[in-house]
């Protein structure tokens, strides 16, 4: 095999680390995509018998983004199993307790509920923040999309960037801007 | 009566020797009872018939859904969908069967 082929062969057949940016973005609907990529649909040589699962790293579930009244009214049902053990807690309170637990839910509901979940959970690596150990972070050598367009604030803009802008006309300058 | 040697009436349980040693080849897989006691091993025997008719529909239903995932997969990588691809090869007549789809895919 030349050395070009033997490196597609490997790049095929190896298990990939991607990285995922939550900022902003809808647990459930990027799950979906996430959870492709864990039990490895996004490959041609997808087989339910055997294993093609790449590993996924994502970042910044702190900042993740809820539809309309989600945050008051989705409610997260926990029992114990002993009487009086149920507990009903908002996403916000969850998500205060717990910052990674919204975006591990979303995609956990969303696997195949066979025996593969648990394993195609572990290859899962959630993070609040930016914060990523280097030995998770030396592994990852692909990232994924984000889902939604994540807009510039006027504060993150630069001053030269804002200069240069291109603007169709300006207030003149003795104008008082009330 | 005492028989003095073997009697041609002993012969009666040849047949059932063979009959069982053929339902004891096919449960030579089994767990337990069901590999070696007769009465045990007919029933799971029958039972892995019936699985084996129905297995082929299923196999093929399971081969063709395998097919169309790998499909999917290789058209994701160019920004489509299975559907779109699909129905797009349709209105072009080109009549590429799902093997072939996927072979291409790999």
């Amino acid at each position: 095999m030349s050395s070009a082929r033997r490196v597609q062969q490997w790049a095929t057949m190896t298990r990939k680390w991607h990285l995922y940016d939550a900022t902003w973005q809808d647990p459930y609907k990027s799950a979906e995509v996430i959870v492709k990529y864990l039990t490895g649909r996004n490959k041609p040589i997808y087989a339910a018998s055997n294993d093609t699962g790449d590993q996924v790293v994502i970042i910044n579930t702190r900042d993740i983004a809820l539809r309309g009244d989600d945050w008051k009214y989705n409610i997260y049902f926990h029992h114990t199993g002993y009487a009086k053990g149920a507990s009903y807690t908002p996403a916000w309170e969850m998500h205060k307790k717990n910052p990674i637990y919204i975006m591990k839910y979303a995609i956990y509901t969303l696997l195949d509920k066979d025996l593969r979940r648990r394993r195609d959970m572990a290859r899962l690596h959630l993070f609040p923040d930016s914060n990523v150990p280097p030995e998770v972070m030396s592994n990852v050598s692909s990232q994924i999309p984000q889902l939604r367009r994540v807009p510039k604030r006027l504060t993150e803009f630069s001053e030269e960037e804002i200069r240069n802008y291109p603007k169709l006309f300006d207030y003149p300058k003795n104008y008082i801007i009330r | 009566m005492v028989f003095t040697c073997t009697v041609l009436c002993a012969r009666r349980d040849f047949d059932k020797y063979w009959k069982r040693r053929r339902i004891f080849q096919l449960s030579a897989h089994f767990e337990g009872r069901k590999r070696n006691c007769y009465s045990v091993a007919v029933r799971y025997v029958h039972r892995a018939f019936a699985y084996t008719t129905n297995s082929r529909k299923l196999k093929k239903k399971a081969v063709r859904r395998r097919w169309i995932d790998r499909i999917h997969a290789g058209a994701a990588e160019f920004g489509s969908t299975y559907e779109a691809l699909i129905t797009g090869l349709g209105r072009c007549h080109i009549s590429l069967n799902h093997q072939t789809l996927s072979n291409l895919a790999v």
